[in-house]
Parts: structure tokens; sequence; C-alpha cells
């Protein structure tokens, strides 16, 4: 295009006779200039006279920028086509006679415009609009031009369009399942259960909701193992179905969905089915119920079937197909009493097997270090180099067992690819942030392959493109569960036969591929044919909570398809009854009930419930979605001290859940501050923000669970005040929608070009900050704040971060409290020799499991100097240099969420809380000697009081707490039933009453508790061995006389306890059980003792101490080790032992000792 | 079994030679929701299902001039040329058609699509 040219450049002519011809070759050339296409205005003109405002055209600027660059490339074309048709024009022969009339009146010369079915409407058409607009102005030859243009825009968009359908509709023919589609649809008339079986990449998962759907269901649910699996499912079968934009195929997973009353198939999770059949059994709300991936055997899933086969016969109208791989497909239609199955071939090509075992030297040096050897790994890609030329494409796609491994072969195959300059390596497991996992997706440049090091995860969950070569290093690291130690082991194992096939298939989905096994043929027959279904490697807490939530009767008697191991069913049980979730007749119990709806381990749901008894939901909120997400702390940030030192200010040493809690609230005010500053602020500290994300998403999903559980009153969002704020708040919504919308458009992320290692900053792969940095700069809009934004209300949760950072001592230690009594009885004692190794050297002790470390990514594995025992006092007493006899009132435990065991067993997510008051506060079971001077909680630790005086006050305190506590946990869980039930106006009136009393009851026992805590006794600490243990108490006793000990605990009567010896004071608390040298009688022996509060003066065995205590009637009320809700109506003397009484309640006069008084009185209660 | 009514789409478009089918919403020559484009044959015609746009539509086919055959708009099917021709009946006829159409055609003929790579069954 010529420069425009200005006016200026135009200089005065002195020659009159020109000047005319001249001013009009100006003027023309005026026109052209000013008509010239390349000027926005002259655009914009265009634009305004042929688009409507509505016109999506003029409305999307890229669409407008996509219509200017077809513009100007036909123009070119024509260009160059007008100069050659000039040469052709003479010999144009014309068109011949036509045979049919029908065809008389086509036009005589061609014309490409008489191939286009449409026209288009302009201003010279319609133009009856003002005749001041601009169009009306524009040269006739220029609207012709244009409208050239425009037509054949919109005919190639509609080429292109229509191109698409046929392709899709094409590549649906093609699927190997499409010639089994009527047979699919035939089947299910006739039967109630079909399995589909067919191989990866038959299309079963994509294209049987589709066939339901075009044969006229439309009540169809479709299950998947994955939510990931749901979204990508729900989006590729609605593009598929023509549906893209609309809402008939839908998905829902645990935070997000897109179901809506049109929506007729919808993808969900398993786990979420099971939650809507606990809701409605019958499942009313289905036609067709489609439950994929059966084979891989998940818990759900065969819960889910169990489920299902017990309901179909109520719902004899309710289709069921199972989707599976070619698996043992016999053991599905067995199960459902012979099930036709139809089988779908798969579609592979052809992969080549190679078995390379590896050597004994190399498997000889993988002994000895433990780390693997990646030399076979590194002989499979120099093979590749030397076989296959560069210019054949196709990637490599290395199975091996866990994130150890990826890393020792990365270490050696990047050095490998930095020298050949043929290969970008990539690692790809669970713990990569997303960014990192998305990556594998990139295109490598000409020339290079990727080599993708992966875990499992690339044998189902992730499909990644153009692999042609695989490696099987034949391991894989799977999570198997000891129900005796409640441990969760991480443990490598030989695959099956069933995941080397998975394996192999993914070399052959683009083209025919080679797998490398590095084992012998002779390994892989050994191999068992399928994975170990998951119900019989994980731990059964959750499912037998949901079994009894669902009422499907005795989980030992389940009808499963393949049942558990009766050890794991057992220990659940017994689990669920330590926890209180199950009675003694293993029938849910109230707080039972609550758990099973709430989708959280059982601890994390007892802390939530806690949480609310005693007012501290929000932090508990966040503390509890902090600890059912994975770790926001990247790996590769462990290494670097910059990130250490940023992340320190976050750090709490009372333990991980509160590092937690101050990070999520940290981030909370850095996104209301300057949120798009988030991003960098969780890279500066090593931080995977999407896991941030998650917390907020399940901390809200808590919170309204409970809300809709009545535990929490539901609070009003908070309407702004006045118009403009409200206006103001509507504009900011809009805004982040549009922004969401325009990302949505763009089609999120695209396909990047991988880069060489040693350019710029080297490979993908162990990307650093600044890497991630550049990569997402390019993408101003970070979605995912912006889909935070829409979903949460950042005020409230700002509201509720910043009250976190004003949370009292007291509130703290309140919060420690209930983290310590949901954890319960996860407690680990630090070695007594601690305070004396090395900070990486300190090992703890759990009942079941010795030797222990915290995790490294735990705040006490940098400063485990907290956890030590360092009072003076204590070091003065002995000269011994361990903590093990040590006097001292501050020692602590760990309590942890998990023990997860891969080379060590780790305590993931520590709390460190005060020894003796948590055990006195916690245990199950409390045995103590004659006085009370030693106490062995569990069984396991023993407690050793320097005076019995302050122990039998204590024990006295911790008894009455706890029943306090319990009471406020029934009046709490009886509330929350009744807030869901209706209820009467008069009612109403005395919730309010009730709920203030409660509300006063909780603030003094929460008073009550810190104080207990905070109470200073020495004592020591220690461990039973196993012989202790073993000779722990004095069994049954033939002297059967009960201490008589009225009022006290509640039970009237002490009865011997039949294995321990001594007596059953409560259910947890056996007296006098203790062996010992010495106090085999000391339930006898009495002292004197005078009573502080009513002076009584008498002789008293530790026991009748501790029952006057609790009951007498002088004790100021709610001061501890004050007495229970006394009535000291009654003036008494109280310096002899018998004094006289009147009953109120019986009208009688008495004469009473203080004893006999409390069992009269008793009576009456 | 049950069936629910479909909603929106009167009826499912489908090509008489390839069968191609998808669901149809107008057919006329006047596309709902938009005002500036008239179409010169009486359509099947859908919402564009590839873009958010309510105002974009898609022309699946029309009737053949000469054969009223249901036919598609995809190349391998029918052309348009000032009216609507499925291929039979233009093959039939070539020598009514001006000579780019021929040539056309031929083109089209030559490079017959040959398969990649034959999947294993």
């Amino acid at each position: 295009m010529p420069p425009p040219r200005t006016r200026d450049s135009r200089h005065h002519d002195r020659d009159h006779r020109d000047r005319s011809h001249r001013a009009a070759r100006e003027e023309e050339e005026e026109a052209r200039e000013r008509w010239d296409w390349n000027r926005p205005e002259t655009r914009r003109l265009f634009e305004e006279a042929f688009f409507r405002e509505e016109d999506s055209i003029r409305q999307s600027s890229e669409e407008r920028h996509k219509f200017w660059a077809f513009f100007e490339r036909l123009q070119r074309f024509q260009n160059i086509k007008a100069s050659r048709k000039e040469e052709e024009e003479e010999k144009g022969p014309g068109l011949a006679k036509p045979p049919i009339p029908a065809l008389a009146d086509l036009p005589r010369t061609y014309d490409p415009r008489y191939r286009i079915n449409l026209s288009v409407l302009g201003p010279d058409v319609w133009g009856s609009r003002g005749s001041d607009r601009p169009d009306r102005r524009l040269p006739p030859d220029k609207v012709a031009e244009f409208r050239k243009a425009l037509l054949h825009f919109l005919d190639f968009g509609q080429k292109q369009a229509f191109g698409r359908l046929a392709k899709l509709q094409r590549e649906r023919a093609a699927l190997p399942i499409a010639q089994y589609g009527h047979r699919i649809l035939q089947t299910l008339r006739e039967h109630q259960v079909v399995v589909v079986a067919g191989d990866t990449g038959c299309g079963k998962s994509t294209q049987v909701p589709q066939y339901l759907l075009a044969a006229g269901f439309s009540h169809v649910a479709c299950t998947q193992p994955r939510r990931i699996a749901c979204i990508s499912l729900a989006k590729r079968v609605s593009f598929e179905s023509l549906s893209q934009y609309g809402s008939r195929v839908g998905y829902q997973i645990r935070f997000e969905s897109t179901r809506s009353a049109a929506t007729k198939i919808v993808f969900l999770t398993v786990g979420l089915l099971l939650r809507q059949i606990q809701r409605e059994p019958g499942l009313p709300q289905y036609q067709v119920l489609i439950v994929d991936e059966v084979h891989e055997r998940h818990l759900h899933n065969d819960f889910l079937l169990g489920v299902l086969r017990r309901l179909l016969p109520a719902r004899p109208d309710l289709k069921v197909i199972l989707m599976s791989a070619t698996i043992n497909i016999s053991l599905f239609s067995s199960y459902f009493s012979g099930a036709p199955v139809v089988q779908v071939p798969g579609r592979l090509f052809p992969i080549t097997v190679v078995y390379q075992p590896q050597e004994a030297e190399s498997l000889a040096a993988a002994s000895k270090s433990e780390k693997l050897d990646p030399r076979p790994f590194l002989r499979v890609l120099e093979a590749i180099d030397h076989k296959y030329p560069p210019e054949e494409r196709g990637d490599l796609l290395v199975f091996l067992s866990g994130m150890a491994e990826i890393g020792a072969v990365l270490e050696a195959a990047q050095a490998y690819a930095a020298h050949t300059q043929r290969w970008v390596v990539l690692p790809l497991h669970s713990a990569l942030s997303v960014a990192d996992q998305d990556k594998v997706f990139d295109v490598a440049p000409p020339g290079v392959r990727k080599c993708i090091l992966s875990t499992n995860i690339a044998e189902t969950s992730v499909t990644i493109d153009g692999i042609r070569f695989v490696v099987d290093s034949g391991k894989v690291k799977e999570m198997s569960y000891d129900p005796q130690a409640k441990l969760q082991r991480l443990q490598e194992f030989w695959i099956s036969q069933a995941s080397a096939e998975q394996r192999k298939g993914r070399a052959g989905r683009t083209g025919p591929g080679v797998c490398f096994r590095l084992y012998a043929e002779s390994d892989y027959d050994a191999f068992a044919p399928y994975p170990v279904p998951e119900i019989r490697r994980v731990a059964l807490d959750a499912l037998v909570l949901q079994m009894k939530s669902m009422s499907v009767g005795d989980p030992r008697t389940f009808p499963f398809i393949e049942p558990p191991p009766p050890a794991s069913l057992e220990t659940a049980i017994l689990y669920l009854q330590d926890q209180g979730a199950l009675d003694g007749s293993e029938a849910l119990t109230p707080i039972g009930s609550l758990l099973a709806q709430l989708p959280v381990d059982v601890v994390i749901g007892k802390m939530l419930i806690l949480g609310c008894v005693f007012r501290l939901a929000e932090p508990v909120l966040t503390v509890a979605a902090a600890l059912s997400v994975q770790s926001p702390f990247t790996r590769s940030a462990q290494g670097s001290p910059e990130c250490a030192a940023a992340r320190r200010p976050l750090e709490s040493d009372q333990g991980d859940p509160f590092t937690l809690f101050n990070v999520f609230n940290a981030w909370v005010q850095v996104k209301s501050e300057r949120s798009s500053n988030s991003r960098k602020w969780c890279r500066r500290r090593g931080i995977e923000e999407h896991r941030l994300y998650e917390m907020a998403n399940l901390r809200r999903q808590f919170k309204e669970l409970l809300e809709d559980h009545g535990l929490l009153a539901g609070v009003q969002a908070a309407t702004p005040r006045d118009s403009h704020s409200r206006l103001q708040q509507r504009r900011e919504r809009q805004a982040l929608y549009q922004l969401k919308r325009q990302h949505e458009e763009a089609g999120g992320r695209r396909r990047k070009v991988l880069r060489l290692q040693g350019e710029a900053d080297g490979g993908s792969s162990d990307e650093d900050a600044e890497g991630t940095a550049t990569r997402e700069a390019g993408d101003s809009v970070d979605i995912q704040d912006v889909k935070f934004k829409l979903r949460h209300n950042l005020e409230q949760l700002q509201a509720a971060a910043s009250s976190a950072q004003d949370l009292t001592r007291d509130q703290l230690s309140l919060l420690k409290l209930v983290l310590g009594r949901g954890l319960y009885p996860q407690l680990a004692i630090p070695d007594p020799f601690n305070s004396g190794r090395k900070d990486s050297d300190q090992i703890f002790h759990t009942q079941a499991k010795q030797g222990a470390v915290v995790h490294p990514t735990c705040v006490f594995a940098n400063s485990p100097e907290v956890l030590h025992v360092q009072e003076p006092e204590a070091r003065d007493k002995e000269g011994s240099r361990d903590d093990k006899d040590k006097m001292s009132s501050k020692h602590q435990l760990l309590t942890f969420v998990s023990l997860l065991e891969t080379n060590k067993p780790y305590l993931v997510n520590c709390v460190r809380i005060p020894a003796l008051q948590s055990l006195l506060l916690f245990s199950r079971s409390l045995d103590t000697n004659g006085d009370c001077s030693r106490l062995v909680a569990d069984g396991w630790l023993q407690l050793q009081l320097v005076d019995s005086e302050s122990a039998v006050r204590l024990l006295a305190a911790a008894l009455r707490l706890r029943a306090r506590w319990e009471n406020a946990l029934d009046r709490q869980l009886a509330r929350q039933a009744w807030r869901r039930r209706d209820h009467r106006d008069e009612e109403e009136e005395e919730e309010v009453a009730e709920s203030l009393a409660h509300c006063k009851d909780v603030v003094a026992l929460s008073g009550e508790l810190l104080q207990f805590m905070a109470s200073k006794v020495s004592y020591s600490l220690r461990r039973l061995t196993g012989l202790e243990t073993q000779n722990l108490y004095v069994g049954p006793q033939t002297i059967t006389t009960a201490p008589s000990l009225p009022g006290l605990f509640g039970s009237s009567s002490l009865s011997p306890h039949p294995t321990k010896g001594g007596y059953i004071v409560t259910d947890f608390l056996t007296y006098n059980c203790l062996t010992s040298d010495s106090d085999l009688y000391s339930d006898c022996l009495r002292t004197f003792w005078t009573c502080p509060h009513c002076g009584l003066h008498m002789p008293f065995t530790p026991l009748e101490r501790m029952a006057h205590e609790n009951t007498c009637p002088e004790a100021p009320p709610d001061g501890p080790p004050g007495a229970e809700d006394a009535t000291p109506e009654v003036p008494q003397k109280t310096s002899a032992l018998q004094r006289p009484y009147h009953c109120e309640a019986c009208g009688k006069d008495f004469i009473f000792t203080p004893t006999e008084l409390l069992r009269h009185r008793r009576q009456h209660m | 079994m049950a069936c629910e009514l479909e909603h929106g789409p009167p009826g499912v478009f489908e090509c008489q030679l390839c069968s191609l089918t998808a669901p149809y919403s107008y057919i006329g020559q006047k596309p709902p929701d938009t005002e500036s484009v008239i179409l010169l044959e009486e359509s099947y015609i859908m919402k564009d299902p590839f873009t958010a746009n309510k105002d974009r539509f898609l022309v699946l086919g029309s009737r053949c001039s000469l054969c009223s055959r249901l036919v598609c708009v995809g190349p391998e099917c029918s052309l348009f040329y000032s009216k609507r021709f499925c291929l039979p009946c233009v093959q039939e006829n070539i020598d009514a058609f001006p000579r780019e159409i021929q040539q056309d055609l031929e083109k089209r003929k030559v490079p017959a699509k040959k398969p990649v790579n034959k999947p294993r069954p």
C-alpha cells in the first residue's frame, strides 16, 4: 500500500492551465486517500454502515480483526487473479445449451459471487435511516467492494463451521464403538444392566451417553472416578453433540456444577452420586445410570455396585450401563446375575514390545545406593536416537514408580539432553504445580522429542497425545494400609499385567509404537493379572460410616463384589466407636450421623463440630480445609533459602495446622488488598496457589454444610448500606463475569512450544520461579483469581481472616484443644533422648509405631527445641540428660493428622500439646494407682505426678470438665437436630432461652478448660515398655467390697473392673488397677484431710476425697476444682461429722454425715 | 421407556447422500436473530454450535433444485450456483455449468482422500 501523503507536501503551482487538470487529479487522489482501506477511519465508517449495533462483528474486536485480515487477503488474491484473468478472457467458451429448462436461467458468465448462497443487506438497501448518516456519502464502488468481501467472509465462515461439523461426524462414525451403538441400545431395552467392555480409544465414554441422548433418554447420569474426567468429558460430549453452548450436557463435582433443568446428561463423581443416594435412596432423578471405569475398582465404585445391586429390584425402570476396559468382564457380568456384555474392540496401532531386563550390575548398584540407577533408561533414549531419524516425530513416556525415581532419572536424562540437544525432559506427578503438569501437553520444537517421566498418573488419568515410545519400569508405588498400626504405607510393588498392558497401550494411540519393558518376559508372566482393588488396601473408616448412614446393614455381610479384608472392617468399626461415631451396638450416634454428612475424614469432621461448640467456627473451618488438601508448599522451594525466609513470618511454632492457618489468612489479605499480586506472593513463598483456592472452596463447602445442619447459624450476606456501593459491587461482578467469558472464549490455555535446555533459562523441567513468571505474563488475566472472586464473598473471607489475626491467646489455646480432641488418639511422644540429638535425628513414638520422624516440611523439623523439656528445676533434680524421668510441668506430646510411611514413617501435620492435661481430657482409658499419683493413659503412656494431692485435684477436675464438655456437645447436637425441624413460636422462645443458657455454659466451660490446661503440676512422662504393658494391671481381685463413694461421677456404687482389677469409676477411668510394689492396699489407707471449702476434717482415701470435693456444697460454683452446680441452700454447721438436715423434697428431718446427706440428696435428683 | 419431548429443535436434518445428521432449528431464507443476511434458498439452519454468539447461524443444507433431494452443503454432496444442485444432478448435467465449476469438480475427484494410517481393527 502507498504511504498516505500529507496535504503539506503539495505546493502551489503557477501554471494556470495545468491547475484545473491537476486539481481534478488531486481530488481523485484525495478521495482515494480518504477511502483508503488502511485508514482506521474508513474501516470505522464501513463497520458502522454495515454492522448493526448488536452484530457480533461489531461487538467483538476479535471478529473485527478476523474480518479485516480476511479482507486484506481477499484483495491481494483478487489482484493476482485479475491480472491472470485478462489473459484468459478470450478463450472462454460460454455455456453449452442447457438440456433441462430448470438450468436455463443459470448465469451465463461465471462469477464466484453466484456460488454464495446468501446475500448481505447494507446501507444502500436499508438506507432509509437519516440522511446525515455517514454511510450516505460512502462511494458506491467502495460499498460494492466491501459488500463482496463481506459476502465471501460470511461464506467462508459457513464453510469452516460446516467443515467442522462434518469432520466431527466423520470422526464419531470412525470410532470402533460406532458399529455397536445400535446393539448397546437394543440390549439395554431388553435388560436392566448391560456391561460395555472396550479398551482405551474405543470411544465408549464419549459416545454411549450420546447414543442415549439420541435415543431419547433424558435423565442420564454418568459417573467418573475422577473429577477432572467429569469436566473434560462433559466438555467433549457437549461439543460433539453440538450443544457446547447449551446446557443439555453438564457436570457436577464437589465445588462446581453446570447442571440446570435443561440438562439431560450429567457427568458426576462416584462420591457425589453416593451422596445423592444417601439423600434419596431410590435415585428417582435418573433414568439411566452409566458407571464408567468399573474395572479400576475404586473403593466408591465397588460400593456403588453393591448399592445398585440392591436398588435395582426396587427400581425396575432404572437402566444401568457398566463400562469397563476388557479386564475381568465376567466378574461384573456375573455380579449382576449374568448381565449381557457388549464387547467393543479398542483402536490401537500395533505396538512392538521389547523386553530389556536390567542387568545384574545395575540391580546391585540400585540396591546398594537405594537410589534408582538411571542407566537403563538412558540406554533407551540412546537407542531411540540411534534408530529413528529426528524428523520422525514421536515422544517418549517413561513410567516410574515415584517422585524420587523420577528425580533420579530426570537428572541423568537432562544431562544427556543437554549434550544431544534432541530431548526435552519433563517430570509428571501429582505433586507438581498445575502449570508444570500442563507442560507435558506442550509441543517440542522440530527435531526434538519430549521425554516425559511420569508416575502411574499417565496410565489412565492423563492422556498425552503423540507418544510413540513407552518405557515401563514395571514398578508402582502404592498406598497400602496397615489396619493394626493405622498407618498408611507408600510401598513399591510390581505392577499387574493389566497395568502393564495399559502402559504399553499409551504408545499406540496415534500411530504404531514401541514399548520397552525393563523387566523380563518371565517377570511379566509372574505379575498378578489385575491390580489389587482399593477396598483391599485402604482404611475403611469413611466407607463404614457412609454405609451406616445409608442403612445398608452390617458392613460385614454387605454383598461387595469382592469383600474387603475382615480385619480392615473390624478396625474401622472399632475406630468409629473410639471416635464416638458409633455406639456399642454399632449404631450411628448423633455425632456419627452428622459426620457421615461431611465429606471429610472423621477426624476433621469432629474438629468442625467441636469448633462450633466453642464458637470457633471461623478458624476451625480454615484449619479443617487446610488439613484436607495437599500441602500447599512446593517441593522445589524446599531448598531455597529465599522461600524459607519469606515463609518464616507465617510459621507457627504451635504446629503445622497453625502455619497453614496463617498462610491462608495472609493470602486472603493479599487478595483483598492487591488482588493480582497474590500469584506472585505465593510464588515468592514457594506456595502452590492452586491449593489455597482449593482450601477456599472446601472451606466454603464446610461452612455451608455446617449451616445446613444447623450447627452454624447462617449469616445473611451483608448488603452494602447505600445504593452507590451496591452499584459499585454489581459493576465489579459484571466486570469479573466479562473477564471470565472472555477467557472462556479465548479457549483457555494454548499449547506452547517447549524450549530446549540451555536456551534462555533452560528446559521447562526444573522450572524456577522466573520461568513461570515469564510464561504467565502473557495472559494478563488471572482466571483463577476471577473465578475465586466470583465464587466467594471476599469481604466475608477477609473479615474472617483479619479476625483470625486478633485471636486471643485463649482462643488460640481453645483452638488447639479442639484440634487435639479431634485428632486424638493420633499421638506421638518425643523420644527421651531427643534433646541430646541433632535436629535431623529427632524421633517420636506412637502407640503402634516406634521411631517415627516429623515430616521435613513440619515446623518442628527445623525447631525441635520447642518440644524439649527445658525447665531449670528439672535439670537440677537429677543429673540425667534425658527427659525420661524428668519432672516437669511442661511435657508435650505431638498430635498429628496422618502417619505416612515411605522410606521412613513420617508424622504429617503435627501440633504440640501439653501432655498431662491433654491425656486427662482425651484418653479413652485412664488407669490409676491407689493415690492417683501414677496414671497410665490408653495403656501406653505413664505419668508420674509429684504429689498425690494435685493428682487427685486434676483428675477430679478433668472428670468434671469431660462430663460438661460431652454435655455441651450433646446439647449442640440436640439443638442442631431441633433447628432442622419445623417448630412453633413458643418453642422458638424456649429455644432462645435455652440457647442463651447454653451460651453461658459454654463460656464458663471454655474458661475452666483454659485454666485446666494452664495448671502447673510437675510430673514425669514416659512410654511404657512392652514388658510393663503386659504386667500393668493387678487383675481381678478377690476382695469385692467396693468403697462406698456416694455421689462420685454419677454412679452410686463402684463395680470392680473385671479384667484390670480396681474399680470402674467412669467408662474411661479405672481406679487403683495398676500394679505396684507398695500401694496395693492404698485404697484402704486413709489420711486426715481438711476440705478447703467446708472445713470438714476427717480421714479420707484419695477416692473419697475426690468424691467429697466433687460434691462439697460449700465449694464456689464453677471455680475449679470446685463442685458441680451445687445447691447451697442448706446452711450447715460443718465442724461435726453429723448434723441435722431437713430435706425439702421429702419434708423430713435427718441427722446425716456429709456423705450420707449427699447420698440422700441424689435420690431426689 | 419414557421419552421426554425434545425442546428447541423442531427436527433433525439428514443429508440424503452422506446421511450427515444434525438438529435444525429453522427452515427458510431469513435466519432468526440476524437482520443483515438473506439466504438465496430455503435452507435448513441451526445456531452455529461452535460459537457462543447467538446471532451466528449455520446452514446445514437444502433441497436440490432439480431432484428435490435434501442434501447438505458439504462439497461432496452439493454445490451452489445461483441455486442448489446435488452432485449427482450436476454430474448428469455437467455441460450446463460453467467451465470453472467443471474444473472444480475434476479437481475434487483426483485427490481422493487417502487414509494415512489404517488402524488395526
